[in-house]
């Protein structure tokens, strides 16, 4: 040892050293019998280095050399049967010797027991079964290794097979246990596949794969299947061509046949005239929605509606009454003063001993009440309007009226004023209009009529905000459905407020439940005396805001109506100028009640003291 | 076709299932007899079937136990180079290679087989019971001491039966070694008590292995004669 470490360390002129020291890196058996051991040399240290292995057996002392350096390639040793002792520890280590000195590589313990690996499986056979009745199947045979003794018990291999499609990526393995045939039904037809096979022995390692071997599955093509497939392929399309055909030449009678036509509706008082004109807000009036507008838009629309702008001419402005099907109001630019629009509720001052129950939302203009259907076709008109503060900031085009079902409100009566920029539209102009018609108009009032009369009211409405006479047509929102409680104006958001038609007073008669306003137009010359409560049989109706007199008031007009009230106009509206607040006054004296307390009666002359709200916000 | 096969498979998979399920289970469920019957008489394939699978069983769990333990405890001692001829078995002359044990006659080979059963029930109770007291025992190889010392006693009773009907009669003296490695599994020095331990593991791996190979031998030659 010492002569090699020594020599290890040495160098000579030449470069040569002895060699270094080699390690024995797998020692293997095949079947248990015989095993093979191989070494990696170290450095040759630049001489040719001679390699020997020697062994110990457990339980002997004597020291044996390999007894076969060939068999197992270079530098290996081979240990056949009968120099392999199973259950038996071998002591094993590898001399390299040359000229320079030798080195000895670490022993390495060895039992043949548990370095068994056996070779691959041979004669792997494959086979392609095609049962008469089914799909066809693999059937793969194979054979143990060679010298495996697996007959006696000595090994017992079970196996293992993996296979894939020619270019898929990953293999199917399959255990296959002690069996040597195994059958694959699983298969993608037309495919080449790919088989490999290994072995283990019982306590020992796998072998490598076997050589491949490969195998085309032929396409399951049975004339039988094939013929039946192309007749029904045939056939349905025969039947869809001629289904096709059928269609082609009878269809509408067939569609007729198949799904007769709804037959229209037959609605009394439904004017099929707006139905064609496309105007939803109309039709949706005409079909006479109750309730509407959505109580939870009332408010915003109240707010908007109440408005005024004030720079302007102070003249109420109508706000925007929106469609009805849409529920939600456009933003209304709300006037700092917060009180603008608010309704009885929402305004202690006024009417408020008549809000006893609790309104959803308190509209901010109150509406005044109206009876429930008035017998007579006469419509009872309430005058109603809603006094703006100066501050209020009407905006919306159309003056808005909220048919709230309760008991009292007013709204505003915008006057028209071309300045004013309109933006929030009203629901319920159209409600409370059509309140004034529609009570006016008995169920059974023909549609024409009331859609000239609303043409009418909802441009006088419309005027007050803008109102061009075209607009008139937009006074689909005056179809009054047989209920005529449930008319009301839904004027169209567009309609402009710019028309300079005058204005006239409107007296709300009375609100009914359904909150639908009927409205009496108002007589000039007894605008400034008012109570015409007791002229239930006033058939005028009073829905155009003839203008905003600074005092707030909304200066309704009468407009023309055969049955309903007829609209006059002002002198004084034609020139939208503030009034006197004495005349306001004056017209405030319609209140029948006093200035603080406006509120509308039911079956009277009810309308909002405009002073009421006056005081209230001043 | 499928469709007509289909209940046929799910009756084939169930059967499967079932026989998965009770072969799954603890070999002792496996009754050769039922307790108690004169005239039971099992046959002789069965009883080396389930020898087998015992033996097989037996080893699986002594390699799992030896790697475990080797890697847990013996890295770097050298253990190995001292556990040269120390199994207390050796003095039971078994065949080394095949060729012995295929010379040697069925009869001695199943006495060897007893006799190395017999051998090991003593160790293994020991050795269990000072698994347990280890420092840091490992459950695992505890568990798996504990198991091999109950299968070792089925695999005896069931050799017992083999030879009972193999060679009924004649019961030859009871040959077994004497184990007298208890005092070395319960020295103070940790580094010898670890070996003392190692050594029996690495015997136990053996002992089983030749059980096994020499069972699978028997039941070639006599059951299948010669041509598994």
């Amino acid at each position: 040892m010492e002569e090699n470490t020594k020599n290890a360390t040495q160098v000579n002129p030449k470069g040569q050293s002895a060699p270094g020291k080699p390690k024995i890196e797998k020692c293997r058996s095949p079947e248990k019998e015989t095993f093979t051991c191989w070494w990696k040399p170290g450095s040759d240290g630049g001489i040719p280095t001679n390699y020997t292995l020697f062994y110990r057996k457990e339980g002997e002392s004597l020291t044996h050399e390999c007894p076969d350096y060939k068999t197992g390639g270079p530098n290996s040793c081979y240990f056949n049967k009968k120099h392999t002792s199973i259950w038996m520890v071998y002591i094993i280590w590898v001399n390299a010797t040359n000229q320079m000195g030798k080195s000895m590589s670490d022993p390495r313990y060895v039992d043949v027991t548990y370095i068994v690996e056996p070779d691959p499986p041979l004669n792997l056979t494959l086979e392609v079964k095609q049962p008469e009745d089914g799909k066809p199947y693999l059937w793969l045979k194979w054979s143990p290794p060679a010298m495996v003794d697996v007959r006696s018990g000595w090994l017992t291999l079970q196996y293992e097979l993996r296979l894939k499609p020619e270019k898929a990526a990953e293999w199917e393995t399959h255990f296959a246990g002690q069996q040597t045939q195994f059958k694959i039904f699983s298969l993608y037809l037309g495919q080449k596949y790919l088989v490999e096979v290994r072995c283990k022995p019982d306590h020992g390692s796998w072998s490598q794969w076997s050589p491949q071997s490969s195998i085309l599955i032929p396409s399951d093509v049975k004339m039988k299947d094939t013929t039946v497939w192309i007749f029904v392929a045939v056939l349905s399309s025969i039947v869809c061509l001629i289904i096709v055909w059928t269609m082609a030449l009878k269809g509408y009678s067939m569609i007729t046949c198949l799904l007769p036509p709804v037959p229209g509706p037959k609605i009394k008082g439904f004017d099929t005239h707006l139905l064609e004109k496309g105007k939803s807000e109309e039709l949706l009036s005409a079909l006479g929605c109750q309730g509407f507008p959505p109580t939870s838009d009332c408010e915003d629309l109240l707010v908007e509606f109440l408005e005024v702008d004030d720079n302007e001419d102070q003249q109420l402005m109508p706000t925007h009454v929106k469609d009805h099907p849409s529920q939600g109001m456009k933003p209304t630019h709300l006037d700092p003063d917060s009180d603008s629009g608010r309704g009885s509720c929402d305004s202690p001052s006024l009417l408020s001993e008549k809000c006893e129950e609790p309104r959803v939302p308190p509209p901010t203009f109150p509406i005044p009440e109206v009876n429930e259907k008035p017998e007579d076709p006469g419509t009872k008109m309430t005058h109603s309007w809603d006094p703006q503060p100066q501050g209020i900031n009407l905006e919306g085009k159309i003056p808005y009226f909220s048919a709230i079902g309760s008991k009292s409100s007013t709204w505003p009566m915008p006057q028209q004023s071309s300045n004013h920029n309109l933006r929030s539209s009203y629901h319920n102009i159209a409600d409370i209009c059509k309140v004034a018609l529609g009570t006016v108009n008995a169920p059974a009032v023909s549609l024409k009529k009331e859609e000239n009369q609303a043409l009418n009211y909802s441009t006088t409405i419309d005027t007050v905000g803008k109102g061009a006479t075209d607009k008139q047509n937009e006074l689909e929102h005056f179809h009054s459905k047989a209920d005529q409680d449930s008319t009301w104006l839904l004027p169209k958001e567009k309609m402009p407020f710019m028309s300079p038609r005058p204005m006239d007073y409107v007296e709300i008669h009375k609100v009914n439940k359904d909150g639908a306003l009927s409205l009496l137009p108002k007589q000039k010359e007894s605008s400034v005396h008012g109570e015409q409560a007791g002229t239930p049989d006033t058939s005028k109706e009073y829905t155009k805001v003839s203008r905003v007199m600074d005092n707030n008031i909304l200066v309704l007009m009468q407009d023309p109506r055969a049955q309903a009230a007829m609209t006059f106009e002002e002198s004084a509206k034609e020139t939208p100028q503030p009034l006197p607040h004495n005349q306001a006054e004056k017209n405030l004296s319609y209140c029948t009640s006093s200035p603080g307390d406006c509120r509308l009666q039911t079956g009277g002359l009810d309308y909002l003291d405009p002073t009421c709200f006056m005081h209230s916000f001043n | 076709m499928y469709t007509k096969r289909s209940p046929l498979k799910g009756s084939l998979l169930l059967l499967l299932l079932m026989l998965n399920l009770l072969l799954s289970r603890s070999v002792e469920s496996l009754p050769i007899c039922p307790s108690g019957a004169v005239n039971c008489q099992v046959s002789l394939s069965d009883l080396f079937d389930r020898a087998v699978m015992l033996s097989h069983y037996i080893h699986s769990l002594s390699s799992e136990m030896f790697n475990e333990f080797d890697e847990r405890y013996a890295q770097g001692r050298g253990f190995i180079t001292k556990a040269i001829n120390s199994c207390h078995t050796s003095s039971l002359s078994t065949p080394e290679d095949k060729e012995q044990a295929q010379q040697i006659h069925h009869e001695q080979l199943l006495n060897l087989v007893l006799g190395v059963l017999r051998s090991w029930n003593e160790p293994l109770y020991h050795l269990v019971t000072e698994v347990r007291s280890m420092q840091e025992a490992p459950h695992t190889i505890l568990l798996k001491a504990m198991e091999i010392e109950e299968q070792n006693k089925r695999l005896l009773e069931g050799m017992e039966k083999i030879v009972g009907q193999v060679h009924p009669g004649e019961r030859e003296n009871e040959v077994y070694s004497a184990w007298s490695g208890l005092p070395s599994l319960q020295m103070a020095d940790e580094d010898a008590r670890l070996f003392a331990f190692y050594n029996l593991l690495h015997c136990l791996r053996r002992d089983s292995h030749k059980i096994d190979n020499y069972l699978k031998l028997l039941k070639c030659r006599l059951i299948h004669d010669s041509n598994c």
